[in-house]
């Protein structure tokens, strides 16, 4: 059981970071980002071939997605959405738009890589620290322990810049950080180039934490999306208390009914969190 | 000429104009009132002054230059600031913390510190609530709020869009002697007002708006005094309760 | 309100005899195309399989298109319904000898019911959280039809084909599916002519508003969305006896979500013409896709591409976009 909780929260800890790009993107933009996971994908590929031709370790490869997924993200978001704004069905145009797009590049990387089931395997992500009767396994405490650490620096940027303090007040009011001078452009803009370096560092923990292929990014998304949902969508804290959470939930559920339906614990989740609290826990009413 | 609005036009999306070739000037350190029926584009004229909205065609001149199509940071910049109708204000961060937002341009912290106690020593309702979340204060301490937001830029040019929708009389009065208050200070006031006969009590001068045009201008005491106007717009106008 | 010109009064008059002629040559062409072997030969049986497809995916974006159209809820769950109508008529073949063509009725309640629950749900939330929510729905059916042993797991359930001599094997298949088109077109049609079409396109543009003019806007959702879901349970069970088998892979994959929004999104969306027109659309670039390319991952290239430069430039579809500039052809203009 305690060895349960313990897999279960260094695993949460990597949904943790992975879910806060996304929940940064729906607060600052209200742009539900469904192609997160296919960008998580695309980042667990570039480490995986920086890992196999260079021999580069997952951490040293994050070095490289993260900027790279940075302007991703920059030239996505300029090239694509002011097209729909003034749009009287903006939020939702804009989901479709993330959705046509995680289409095209989860079918350009079947098309490159195939559909073969792939990982990097640097020698920790097979060992395990003991604790007398307990184990951690290394990999995810590392990886764990990298999430929070750049969990911690976004933090840091949203609430000590000026940058940061501009994005903070995109997400609760739009209008009122027009009106005090916020450039609201540049603001999501930057916002977006984040949530995507976001996903890029949790594609190169994920190349070693887990085997992936081109199609998996729905489960990914959906895992994602559930987890926010739990947590208030647009709250980064909620994020983390979510992944947590969850994280421990399901490693339970599987340990008790079997792996096959341990996502089923995310879905069902999510459908509570809808029936009870649609604005889950940490975050507004407006927003759902 | 302190601000020059010549022949704009303006909408939203793909909809028709709503402002269709509207004139008008104002000067330095006034207080205008601008009224007219449901749908004369008084609040859209505020919207394209601070950037807000695009105009499609015409100029707008703000101390001689020109200033139309600019973004709202950089008109903000330039002293012209906008209080909008909708609650605007960032619910979950503190009175104080309001303020120091509304000088989000101003990189001096020194200097945001210092207007920021200037302004909660002003307005006591503010001040006795600097550590209350914004979202708890009542809609006529919004207001205020809003207004002393506004004010954290030392603006030139101040537009108030319907200061008194939805307060109770009390409340409004409040609100209204800030508005006076603003003139005091050299702020040139641009104010849209419901209850046509409060913002004419406050105003010196006033524009009637109808259709997305200038219909007619002058004192607004003589506005007031003036049937012809009372009849064609104040009648039509809802007043608030 | 703008009074209707005497002009514009002509106009869409003409446009109604129009529209009848272009229903009934089209009804006119359905019955005779199975009765066309002597004249097709040996493509006889592509040319029903192909139609037989199309008509599926007429259904499938039609009813999509009661929910993310009219009342502008976009649902990417929708095909769960899809798969629980054929697992039914598939379940109740292999274990009581029931023909799915008989039992594709009792699909489509079944649907229905099912549709009503999960709107009971769904519904609760708006705009992004919903989307999220339909997208949720799908994937745990997937994961449940996935590990269902009773229903073959990931292998699923192989049916029998009905005792029907080979040449005409594709026929009745295609008779049930025009069949169910036919009756998902009427279903648009009939909702975009009613009270209930009204309210769902006066909560589509401002819900709070619809609320405030009284218009019990949770009902009307639910009912939408409910009715979405009855004939994609129909064409399912119709669509597994076809296939000889039921599995999760062709009923519960995110690309035929895809393809439904698609459909309804580039013909334009909350008209009647619009899906039909998308559907017709996208089976032809599908087809010359395969052909082209082969391989099923430049087929999702190619449909995200498309979704992606309709909705930039044609967001309102082929419908939407023709007749904002006043060119929808009167056949065309089935509102």
């Amino acid at each position: 059981m305690i060895q349960t909780i313990i897999l279960g929260l260094v695993l949460g800890g990597v949904y943790a970071l992975m879910a806060s790009g996304l929940t940064l993107l729906f607060g600052v933009m209200r742009i539900v980002n469904l192609a997160h996971g296919v960008f998580m994908i695309l980042a667990a590929y570039i480490s995986y071939f920086m890992f196999i031709e260079l021999g580069a370790d997952p951490f040293i490869s994050l070095v490289v997605t993260m900027p790279t997924m940075f302007l991703v993200g920059v030239l996505v978001y300029r090239f694509l959405f002011p097209r729909l704004e003034g749009n009287d069905r903006y939020s939702e145009m804009t989901v479709l738009l993330t959705f046509a797009l995680a289409l095209v590049i989860e079918g350009l990387l079947g098309y490159f890589f195939t559909g073969i089931f792939r990982s990097t395997t640097p020698a920790y992500a097979t060992e395990a620290f003991r604790l007398g009767e307990l184990f951690i396994p290394r990999g995810q405490l590392y990886g764990s322990l990298a999430s929070l650490a750049l969990i911690g620096a976004l933090w840091l940027f949203l609430n000590y810049t000026k940058t940061g303090h501009g994005i903070r007040a995109l997400t609760q009011n739009r209008t009122a950080a027009e009106i005090v001078g916020v450039n609201v452009r540049r603001a999501s803009t930057i916002s977006f180039g984040i949530g995507m370096a976001l996903a890029g560092a949790a594609g190169s923990l994920l190349s070693f934490l887990f085997t992936f292929f081109p199609g998996q990014h729905w489960q990914w998304l959906a895992l994602l999306l559930s987890l926010i949902v739990l947590g208030g969508l647009g709250s980064l804290l909620g994020a983390v208390v979510g992944s947590l959470l969850l994280a421990v939930l399901s490693a339970l559920v599987s340990s008790w009914f079997g792996s096959t339906w341990s996502p089923l614990t995310f879905y069902l989740a999510l459908f509570a969190i809808l029936l009870i609290r649609p604005q889950g826990l940490f975050g507004d009413k407006e927003a759902v | 000429m302190f601000l020059q609005i010549d022949d704009v036009t303006a909408g939203y999306g793909s909809g028709p104009d709503i402002l269709d070739g509207l004139s008008l000037d104002v000067d330095e350190g006034r207080t205008y009132c601008i009224i007219g029926p449901n749908g004369a584009g008084k609040s859209t004229l505020l919207k394209v002054i601070c950037g807000i909205l695009s105009p499609r065609s015409g100029s707008i001149r703000f101390r001689g230059e020109e200033v139309g199509g600019l973004r709202p940071d950089q008109l903000l910049a330039k002293g012209i600031c906008f209080v909008p109708q909708d609650p605007s204000l960032f619910p979950k961060m503190t009175v104080r913390q309001n303020l120091v937002m509304g000088a989000f341009l101003e990189n001096d912290r020194a200097v945001v510190k210092q207007r920021t106690e200037e302004i909660l020593e002003q307005f006591p309702v503010l001040g006795e609530r600097a550590n209350q979340a914004a979202g708890t204060l009542s809609g006529g301490q919004q207001q205020i709020l809003l207004m002393g937001r506004a004010l954290m830029i030392e603006p030139r040019l101040m537009m108030i869009d319907e200061p008194s929708l939805g307060l109770a009389p009390q409340a409004a009065d409040q609100v209204f002697e800030t508005v006076a208050g603003l003139n005091a200070k050299g702020i040139t006031v641009l104010l849209v007002e419901q209850s046509v006969e409060r913002g004419l009590n406050v105003s010196d001068w006033a524009f009637v708006l109808d259709l997305g045009q200038k219909r007619f201008e002058g004192p607004s005491s003589e506005i007031l005094a003036d049937a012809r106007i009372g009849e064609l717009y104040m009648g039509k106008a809802p007043t608030i309760e | 309100m703008t009074p209707v010109e005497p002009e514009l009064e002509i106009r869409r008059r003409g446009s109604r005899r129009s529209r009848v002629v272009f229903a009934v040559g089209l009804l006119v062409v359905l019955v005779i195309l199975p009765l066309s072997r002597p004249m097709i030969g040996d493509s006889f049986n592509y040319v029903l399989q192909i139609s037989t497809i199309t008509l599926m995916w007429i259904t499938l974006s039609s009813s999509w298109n009661l929910i993310g159209g009219y009342a502008g809820y976009i649902s990417l769950g929708n095909n769960v319904f899809f798969g629980v109508g054929g697992y039914l008529a598939g379940a109740l073949l292999v274990y009581q000898g029931w023909s799915p063509f008989l039992t594709a009725p009792l699909a489509g309640l079944v649907g229905m019911a099912l549709g009503l629950v999960v709107g009971l749900i769904t519904l609760r939330t708006r705009g992004p959280a919903f989307i999220i929510a339909t997208l949720a729905l799908l994937l745990m059916a997937a994961l449940v039809f996935d590990n269902w042993e009773l229903v073959g797991g990931a292998n699923g359930l192989s049916l029998p084909l009905p005792d029907f001599p080979r040449e005409w094997v594709r026929v009745p298949f295609y008779v049930a599916m025009a069949i169910t088109a036919i009756g998902s077109v009427l279903l648009s049609w009939k909702v975009a002519h009613s009270k209930l079409g009204l309210g769902l396109r006066a909560l589509a543009q401002d819900e709070t508003k619809a609320e405030v003019l009284g218009i019990n806007t949770r009902r009307y959702k639910i009912i939408a969305f409910a009715l979405s879901a009855i004939f994609p349970a129909v064409a399912g069970s119709i669509w597994g006896y076809a296939l000889t088998y039921v599995r999760p892979s062709v009923f519960f994959t995110i690309a035929i979500a895809a393809q439904m929004v698609l459909m309804a999104i580039i013909g334009g969306r909350g008209s009647v013409a619009g899906p039909v027109i998308g559907a017709v659309l996208l089976v032809a670039v599908n087809e010359l896709s395969v052909a082209r390319f082969g391989s099923s991952e430049l087929n999702i290239v190619v449909t995200g591409a498309i979704l992606l430069v309709v909705l930039i430039f044609f967001p309102l579809g082929i419908v939407g976009s023709l007749r904002q500039r006043g060119k929808l052809p009167g056949f065309l203009d089935w509102d």
